[in-house]
């Protein structure tokens, strides 16, 4: 890196807010994805004018430069894959307005999600997104992936909970995509901003809706002696027009590795079990609680439970949560992959997830979010065996192949990032992909902002970008991802 | 500026419902004066049965250097400024259809020509909709709805059109057939593109197909209209909403005039209407959201209630659908705007733009910020609605409210510009337009800033 460049960069956010050690920089290699690239400079500005001048300077010199939250992302999106300089928002963390009256927070992009829900709540009021990271993500991460979370299926993910960004651009302006209004004339910018995963620029205001929390919840859990069975009433509570705020599911394999390690009181001969919340005026809540429950037991539910208590519910919604810790009892290491699905075809894909793992040798756990068909098989692997990363891998892209075939996604809430970039043919036709890459020369026109990104390499889907010899998945790498499904 | 004649030679016109293939005229060239935009007079009119056939022909037009103009019903052509000139129309009503349609999926796939309406009846089948309530809700297709974004009243509980768009087909003027976005209710692979030509005014590309995500019907409703003295006290009734966390599927606030023109609704004399409308998936549930909602209402000073069930829910609807710049204020006579602001601004921006154009009338959408005003223009000399034109627009920006014109008479259609908010990010707006249409072949000079 050019040494005029680490001047300037020094200059701009002082020399305290520049990491230019070697060792130090290598905890900048990492995010919660399995791939690693180390940037050349870390700065950390302290104002949208900074992060400004820094997008300028970078320019100047051709450099390339990657924004980066918390680095709890799964997909690589905030790696510097090809170098450069990573822009790291943690003290862009100040919540700047919280306007009650038109139900609105502004606040900088290094914010962490959960933060502005605390902010909001002595006012009744929350950020709906709230991905399991929530604790740690940032809120530029969250518009920066379009983050989901438990609550998505009935209320949305982020991009519909933001109303405007301040952006800087590639090309070194400051501007607003959106605004704190409804309706901005023009062309929807924001609307294409949000899940560009860093890719069109850096968010360095955000302004998000906030929404009143619901007055009655109900948490219910159902166990299923197979997992079509609990597929089967995901379709049937859906389609009978019940839109639960979450709609969960959990296979056998996994409601045992739980709750052997958070014995949360989950039913361990179950074959399969949802967890769902319903949230309402007390007698809608009350009345749709009960219809849930009918659903379910016409569907051949051998159990259904409803929390009697707060702190019941909390247990259960804590074994939910704790799913990828607990799979660290399974084996070393686990890859979470990401694919949906139309929710009709669970039975049909749960169970080509099934036999894929018995091809590959692999144990796989499925955690997801059901209601939205959105799958998280957990593939468990052991790094030390050599080959199991690479079959791992292999496997991942064995089910995103299986998940497009349904007429689904290879992403849901994840992100393509590194990770799934030679997916991307899967999905996408050149012609789509040519104009996507339009779009992205609108706002990147130099592709230096967060290279190497979304779009596909020479490589196939599921050959490991990772070079064996760099060893195993870092435990810090691990710890991240477990907090982040 | 006189325009040459396109070189396209014209094909006879189709009148055989089997013909399935190829692009052809529409109409007549003598009857191309029926798809005027905004009066101006296309050179062709045409029409297609598969998204090929589309692509090939705006290839075709777009080598020739032709404008082409999207349309579906043609209920947002007065919408200014007035095209300088349109060479070709490419009007999208026979292609229509649903596509793909899983009700346990509660998506849907549906071609750009199909009739809202006609979407809605399939949906209501199995007890879904496509949460939108647009104006010209009986003529006007998808894709005009998508194009124009047409949010309703509904965007209160179902979000904006645009979170409801999964995906889309798209075909832009170099003929690239593209799609973006899935199928499916969640996904974050790629850019999503199709977001962008939600309210681009067909200025990017058509919308060829688009996959919806539906909402079930609530089976149980009820509309509750609450009188006020003031649009102030009708806006603190919405703060009760938060407070007690109600969540209706819509509201809207009428001002005396607007309040008259929804058939259904009793006389209010000079009181402004808090109209909201209350869904349930049991009669138990509707009603307590109803209760509640009433309770709101009396807290903040409301003076008498009417409440009506579904049948009167279905036609105050209907009604007020229509007050958003929609069927009630004909552009031959109305000029007709939209004005953004925050939702606590409503109560004022409602005073402030009676106090400027006398005569408007007023319905906001007070969850969102949103007010639609027409003004009647009829009768006037033709300068006065120009520089009262000019008077909101300069006291919008002045109170930072965002403005947009959404139907005009075609006098005032020519004159009028859609006023650019300061600090809109317009060249990165024209770098958009240019990537994506760099032959300028769609709808140009007609979107913002000249785009």
């Amino acid at each position: 890196m050019q040494p005029d460049l680490v001047e300037r960069l020094t200059a701009i956010v002082g020399p305290s807010h520049v990491v230019r050690d070697p060792a130090e920089l290598t905890s900048y290699q990492y995010d919660g994805s399995a791939d690693r690239a180390l940037p050349d400079a870390v700065v950390f500005p302290a104002d949208a004018e900074q992060v400004r001048l820094i997008v300028e300077a970078c320019r100047e010199f051709e450099c390339p430069f990657v924004a980066r939250g918390a680095g709890t992302g799964l997909s690589g999106g905030a790696l510097a894959e090809a170098g450069g300089v990573l822009i790291v928002t943690s003290r862009l963390r100040h919540i700047l307005e919280l306007d009650v009256a038109n139900r609105l927070a502004v606040v900088e992009p290094g914010v962490v999600n959960a933060h502005v829900s605390e902010a909001a709540k002595p006012y009744g009021l929350h950020f709906v997104p709230d991905p399991s990271s929530q604790g740690a993500c940032s809120i530029g991460g969250n518009v920066a992936e379009n983050s989901g979370g438990l609550h998505c299926l009935a209320y949305g993910v982020t991009a519909h909970h933001v109303l405007g960004c301040e952006v800087v651009t590639p090309d070194g302006d400051l501007v607003w995509l959106g605004g704190k209004r409804y309706d901005e004339p023009g062309y929807d910018l924001l609307g294409v901003f949000v899940g560009s995963e860093g890719t069109l620029g850096i968010a360095t205001k955000v302004a998000v809706k906030l929404t009143p929390l619901r007055r009655t919840r109900h948490t219910l859990l159902a166990s299923f002696t197979t997992p079509d069975d609990a597929s089967r009433a995901v379709s049937e509570i859906i389609a009978s027009g019940v839109v639960p705020a979450a709609l969960e599911m959990m296979d056998g394999l996994s409601v045992r590795t739980i709750e052997d390690f958070v014995h949360a009181g989950l039913p361990v001969q179950a074959g399969a079990v949802l967890l769902v919340d319903v949230e309402d005026l007390p007698i809608a809540a009350a009345q749709t609680a009960a219809h849930v429950r009918t659903v379910c037991e016409r569907a051949g539910a051998d159990e259904v439970r409803q929390a009697r208590t707060e702190q019941e519910a909390h247990r259960l919604w804590l074994g939910r949560k704790s799913a990828f810790g607990a799979m660290g009892r399974l084996s070393a290491s686990y890859y979470v992959a990401d694919g949906v699905i139309p929710r009709t075809k669970l039975p049909q894909v749960l169970g080509e997830v099934a036999r894929i793992g018995e091809r590959y040798g692999l144990r796989i756990a499925n955690v997801f979010h059901a209601g939205d068909g959105n799958l998280h098989p957990l593939i468990a692997f052991d790094d030390r065996t050599p080959g199991e990363y690479e079959r791992t891998v292999a496997a991942a892209a064995d089910i995103l192949r299986a998940c497009v075939r349904a007429g689904g996604s290879i992403t849901g809430e994840h992100g393509v990032g590194v990770e799934k970039r030679d997916c991307m043919t899967l999905q996408f036709s050149p012609a789509d992909l040519a104009l996507m890459s339009r779009l992205k020369a609108a706002f990147n026109p130099d592709g230096l902002c967060n290279p190497g990104k979304i779009f596909p390499t020479s490589r196939r889907c599921g050959e490991s970008a990772r070079i064996a010899s760099r060893g195993g998945i870092a435990p810090d790498t691990a710890r991240a991802a477990g907090a982040a499904f | 500026m006189a325009r040459e004649k396109l070189k396209t030679p014209f094909l006879p016109p189709v009148d055989d419902p089997q013909v399935r293939t190829g692009v052809r005229p529409l109409v007549r060239p003598e009857d191309c004066r029926t798809f005027a935009v905004a009066g101006v007079v296309p050179q062709i009119v045409s029409s297609f049965r598969s998204l090929a056939d589309a692509s090939a022909w705006i290839k075709t037009l777009t080598n020739e250097g032709a404008s082409v103009v999207i349309r579906g019903a043609g209920t947002k052509q007065w919408r200014p400024p007035a095209p300088p000139a349109v060479d070709a129309v490419l009007d999208t009503t026979r292609w229509a259809g649903i596509v793909d349609y899983e009700p346990a999926d509660l998506t849907v796939t549906v071609r750009s020509g199909t009739r809202l309406r006609d979407l809605q009846t399939a949906l209501h089948a199995h007890r879904q909709f496509f949460p939108v309530d647009p104006p010209f809700a009986e003529r006007a297709t998808v894709g005009g709805v998508l194009g124009a974004a047409c949010n309703g009243a509904l965007r209160q509980r179902y979000g904006s059109l645009r979170d409801n768009v999964l995906g889309m087909r798209v075909c832009l003027s170099d003929g690239t057939l593209a799609h973006a976005g899935s199928k499916v209710v969640k996904s974050v692979a790629g850019y999503d593109i199709h977001k962008l030509f939600v309210g681009a005014h067909g200025t990017l590309g058509l919308i060829g197909e688009v996959t919806l995500r539906l909402a079930p019907w609530p089976a149980h409703q009820h509309t509750l209209c609450a009188a006020f003295d003031t649009p102030g006290t009708a806006c603190e009734a919405l703060a009760g909403f938060d407070r007690r966390a109600l969540f209706p599927m819509a509201s809207v606030l009428l001002d005396p005039a607007a309040a008259q023109r929804v058939r259904s609704l009793p006389p209010r004399g000079a009181c402004w209407s808090l109209v909201v409308r209350c869904g349930g998936a049991s009669a138990a549930a509707a009603a307590e959201l109803r209760d509640e909602v009433a309770a709101a209402c009396r807290e903040s000073g409301a003076r008498n209630f009417s409440d009506h069930d579904w049948d009167g829910t279905q036609s105050v609807w209907a009604d007020i659908a229509e007050l958003a710049g929609g069927e009630m204020y004909p552009a031959e006579s109305w000029l007709s705007a939209r004005v953004s602001c925050l939702p606590a601004d409503v109560p004022e921006a409602c005073l402030r733009l009676e106090a400027l154009c006398p005569g408007a009338e007023l319905t906001a959408h007070p969850f969102t910020g949103t007010i639609f005003a027409a003004a009647p223009v009829v009768g006037e000399p033709e300068a006065d609605p120009v520089q009262r034109a000019a008077r909101l627009e300069e006291e919008c920006r002045k109170a930072g409210w965002a403005l947009a014109y959404l139907a005009a008479p075609q006098h005032l259609a020519g004159l009028l510009r859609q006023p650019v908010p300061q600090g809109a990010p317009v060249s990165l707006m024209r770098r958009v337009k240019a990537a994506l249409d760099p032959s300028g072949t769609f709808n140009p000079g007609v979107f913002l800033a000249g785009i």
